[in-house]
């Protein structure tokens, strides 16, 4: 195997890759990166056993042929090298190494087996469909924050991704929550979609597909099998288990008829709970929220540190209302609005609160509040 | 095979084997009865770990001709008035032991009235059930009961007799326990291995007691023992329970009486081990003797054949009782650390000295030294030139002016420097004291907290989906019961049918949390009687990791003023003696003992 490449090409595929291998692992191939050159192109692979990504980049493949090598150390080795520069990649079958030559560098790796590296890619997608790369950041980037960690309600640790009808609209829905709070996003259905079962997304491969389509604005293809997700974004190609578990029937934990409602500017909502929540002990920061006509009071008091209070201005017709909730749950929630205009809608000070993104009605969150 | 009426024998046999299970067994019954008898002297002699010979001298009332006879009878004792079960006031009162005695082994009475028939004793022999007539012998005022070639009768059971020296150290146990109620009285055990064993009598009262557990218990439990004293209605307990620094790794050092009787009782143990609660480092036991005296007509001694259980009419009562005495005497001790901890940094420091040489090697107290655990051979001579580099980070600055006399006189001293940026060197009167700044300040951080978390209240996070756990329905009805007091410590739950409980909300406190391991724990605690511990724990757990984290580190340099505003809230401060991992947080040394460190002192 012996192949030249330009040195951006290919730290641009090692990021993607490499970053789903674990620094520590039971099984010492799980620690390399895959390489296969064949007919003008270089495949990487990389993979936790429980996801893999794969990229396919262009390269003057001089001699075919596939082996594995550490994966971060490759990576950290073509980091150092010069901006531009070209590199020669050449395996020597007697000793087993790899060699890597650029400029005046050169390294030696070791290798292990490419036959022996697991391959997760078999298997039959039977929903396939394209989907907006920027749909599908949405879908992920709204929700993820309210994933669970807690890992003995595992089915909570992912993000839940389904064909659902909103109103008359039918959409493509992620759900996640921890079961303190919940968060929901909608975006439009892509054709072919409709018949997609429900899939728990887990983690880590949200982590994942936040990073690949950080920098990409064509379209992304999804295929979803009873045990598998794919995702296909450009050259690369990020393949998942699922989380093999039933996500709670979510539905019945949002509120209905919550008529308390209340509108406020976001960015005066969010500085005034970051500046009262300051004198929250570190854990179970409970804020106040204390509302009454257009004014809402924000209080927290720590029996320790002090207490803090704030007011601010709102649009609020109902009956008075007292509520306490988790400042950092608040702060979180309010972060994923992208309008000026926060909007609650409450019932009583021990039942789920709504909030919405004042102008963007497929964004929902519920949060259970906190008794102070 | 016909039905048939057992024989005599056969059932002080079966009796016997519940009673008797091994020669100590046999000591327990006959110095009970030798107390009962109102003996101010008892001598045991074990040999053959009491398999061969067991011999008990008292010196209490004796017995008549008639008695004599009686006594070895089944079920016939002179203990029970009126047949009157619930008023217990002796130590037995089954009539069991010494026919059951009789007849596994060899058993040989002599006993002399105190009063009445006084020129006379009289003696009698059971061999394995059969009885010999009572004929005259000669004795001092007092019973002699001598028991050989015991179990030869059930050699099953002898087969499972443990080495003669398991046995002997059973029998010493046993001995040491009744010793430890019984101060008044002078007990002597003579055994084949060891020296005689010999508590001498002791004056009334708690000096007297406290002498003698410490002979029983060691020194260090005399000198860091708490007295313990409190009544609550007919109640009573007594004793002393050690500081929470010094602890052991088994049960061993726990001693519990009812009435007198040695026991090991689950809900008194576990009334103790709530007292001691988060000062005791996980998987050690604390030491304690203590003795509960509850009127005779309101505790069961009858449950359990050894009589090693005991059932409270006021179970709850007693429980309380027993926690609130050793939780005052804590707290009162306040920031006391064990000694023990300044004695052990005494004794490496005098052996440093033995084998560098230089110390005081004449004194008799020194330990014995080993050449091979000299400190010597990390190459100091190599690494002499780079001494000056290493010099002790001290922060003499405290010593510059002389400490107020005022400062001087309290428990803990006035601050005289800070050595390694990590130990406060503190001076008293009498003493000098080293404090470990990180681990005094953890506590001082999380005794706030926890203040705090009960005066404040426990915050509850709600929960979206109510978290169903499945239970049993007796654990679902007491979860149930507790449930008021589960909300004020942040859990709300209520029962979803028979045989599970739905969560509403949680401490938010413990953030996301394994819902369901906790409910299953705290029903285990709560069904077994040990109250809301594993919530409570938790919550302690989580405000211990943040006082870590919120303390002072080891390593930050302290001004003078700092060092004594440290000492002065460890004054303060209850239970500022150990770190949250139960560490001592100083050592006091003794001026005396560092005295004698530099031959000072003989």
């Amino acid at each position: 195997m012996k192949l030249v490449i330009e040195r951006g090409e290919l730290l641009r595929a090692l990021g993607h890759v490499t970053s789903v291998v674990e620094r520590r692992t039971t099984i010492p191939i799980l620690s390399n990166v895959f390489l296969k050159a064949a007919n003008g192109v270089l495949h990487l692979k990389a993979t936790d056993l429980e996801r893999e990504v794969v990229e396919q980049i262009p390269a003057n493949v001089v001699q075919p042929g596939a082996v594995t090598v550490p994966a971060h150390l490759l990576h950290d080795i073509v980091r150092k090298l010069p901006d531009g520069s070209e590199i020669e990649i050449k395996r020597d079958p007697e000793k087993e190494r790899l060699t890597i030559v650029s400029g005046q560098s050169q390294f030696a790796l070791q290798t292990l087996a490419a036959e022996d590296f697991p391959d997760l890619s078999g298997g039959d997608y039977p929903h396939t469909f394209e989907i907006p790369a920027h749909d599908l950041k949405k879908l992920i980037d709204k929700t993820r924050f309210a994933i669970s960690t807690e890992e003995t309600r595992y089915y909570l640790n992912g993000i839940y991704l389904h064909p659902a009808v909103s109103g008359e609209t039918a959409v493509l829905r992620a759900v996640a929550t921890d079961g303190h709070r919940l968060a929901q996003m909608d975006v439009s259905q892509p054709a072919g979609a409709a018949g997609m079962p429900g899939v728990i997304v887990p983690r880590k491969t949200v982590h994942e597909l936040g990073r690949l389509l950080e920098a990409n604005e064509h379209n992304a293809t999804m295929s979803v099998s009873p045990a598998k997700v794919r995702f296909e974004i450009g050259d690369v190609t990020l393949t998942s288990k699922l989380i093999d578990g039933t996500f709670p029937d979510y539905g019945r934990v949002i509120p209905q008829n919550n008529d308390k409602e209340l509108r406020v500017s976001n960015a005066e909502f969010m500085s005034a709970v970051d500046r009262v929540s300051t004198i929250a002990s570190d854990r179970g920061r409970a804020v106040k929220l204390a509302i009454n006509g257009t004014k809402l009071t924000l209080s927290v008091n720590n029996p320790e540190g002090g207490s803090a209070t704030e007011e601010v201005t709102v649009d609020y017709t109902s009956t008075p209302i007292e509520i306490g909730f988790n400042a950092r749950y608040l702060l979180e929630i309010a972060g994923q609005l992208e309008s000026d205009t926060a909007q609650f809608k409450l019932a009583d000070s021990g039942a789920p609160t709504i909030v919405r993104d004042g102008s963007d009605a497929n964004a929902l969150y519920v949060l259970m509040p906190m008794r102070v | 095979m016909a039905i048939r009426q057992l024989s005599p024998e056969t059932v002080n046999r079966i009796a016997a084997g519940e009673v008797i299970e091994r020669p100590a067994s046999v000591v327990k019954e006959l110095v009970e009865n030798a107390l009962d008898a109102g003996a101010t002297a008892v001598e045991i002699v074990a040999v053959g770990g009491g398999l061969s010979m067991l011999r008990i001298t008292d010196n209490g009332h004796g017995m008549g001709r008639e008695d004599l006879a009686l006594a070895v009878e089944r079920h016939a004792t002179s203990k029970l008035n009126d047949d009157d079960l619930f008023n217990i006031c002796t130590l037995g009162f089954r009539g069991e032991a010494l026919p059951s005695i009789g007849s596994i082994g060899r058993l040989a009475i002599s006993s002399r009235l105190r009063v009445g028939e006084a020129s006379q004793g009289y003696g009698l022999v059971v061999d394995c059930g059969a009885k010999s007539a009572i004929s005259p012998a000669g004795l001092n005022a007092g019973t002699i009961v001598e028991v050989r070639e015991l179990f030869s009768a059930t050699p099953a059971r002898l087969k499972f007799m443990r080495s003669e020296r398991a046995e002997t150290q059973a029998i010493v146990e046993i001995v040491k326990r009744i010793a430890m109620a019984h101060p008044c009285v002078a007990f002597e055990l003579v055994t084949d291995d060891k020296a005689p064993l010999r508590f001498p009598a002791q004056a009334p009262g708690a000096e007297g007691r406290l002498q003698r557990l410490a002979r029983i218990m060691g020194r260090e439990f005399l000198d860091d023992a708490l007295p313990i004293e409190r009544m609550r209605g007919p109640y009573q307990v007594s004793g002393f329970a050690a500081l929470p620094t010094l602890h052991r790794n088994d049960a061993g050092q726990q001693f519990l009486f009812v009435n007198r009787r040695p026991v090991r009782d689950k809900l008194l143990l576990g009334a103790i081990r709530a007292a001691y609660g988060d000062l005791v480092p996980k998987g050690r036991h604390p030491v304690f003797a203590l003795f509960v005296d509850v009127p005779t007509d309101t505790v069961d001694v009858n449950v359990h054949p050894a009589k090693a259980e005991v059932r409270f009419r006021e179970g709850g009562e007693i429980r309380a009782l027993v926690i609130n005495a050793v939780r005052n005497a804590l707290e009162a001790a306040g920031h006391r650390a064990s000694v023990y901890g300044g004695q052990q940094t005494l004794d490496t420091l005098a052996r440093g000295l033995a084998t560098s040489g230089t110390g005081a090697a004449s004194s008799s107290w020194l330990p014995p030294a080993h050449p091979a655990f000299a400190p010597a051979g990390f190459g100091e001579a190599m690494q002499a030139p780079f001494a000056g580099l290493i010099q002790p980070s001290a922060d003499a600055s405290a010593g510059d002016v002389a400490p107020s006399p005022e400062q001087l006189d309290r428990p803990l001293g006035a601050a005289r420097a800070q050595l390694h940026e990590t130990y406060i060197v503190a001076q008293t009167r009498t003493s000098v004291i080293i404090v470990d700044q990180h681990a005094a300040h953890e506590r001082l951080v999380y005794e706030r907290m926890k203040a705090a978390l009960s005066e404040g209240g426990v915050k509850r996070q709600g929960l979206l989906i109510p978290e169903i756990v499945t239970l049993e329905p007796h654990e679902v009805s007491a979860l149930e019961d507790a449930a008021s007091e589960l909300a004020e410590l942040g859990l709300a739950l209520e029962a979803f049918g028979a045989d599970a409980v739905a969560v509403r909300e949680t401490p938010a406190m413990l953030g996301q949390t394994d819902v369901q391991a906790l409910v299953k724990d705290l029903a285990a605690d709560i069904t077994a009687d040990r109250g809301k511990t594993a919530l409570k724990s938790r919550l302690e757990a989580v405000a211990s990791r943040m006082a870590c984290h919120g303390s002072v580190r080891a390593g930050r340099r302290l001004a003078p003023a700092e060092m004594n505003a440290l000492l002065r809230e460890m004054e303060a401060t209850p239970f500022s003696g150990q770190c949250n991992h139960g560490r001592p947080t100083y050592v006091e040394l003794k001026l005396s003992d560092i005295e004698r460190l530099f031959g000072r002192r003989g």
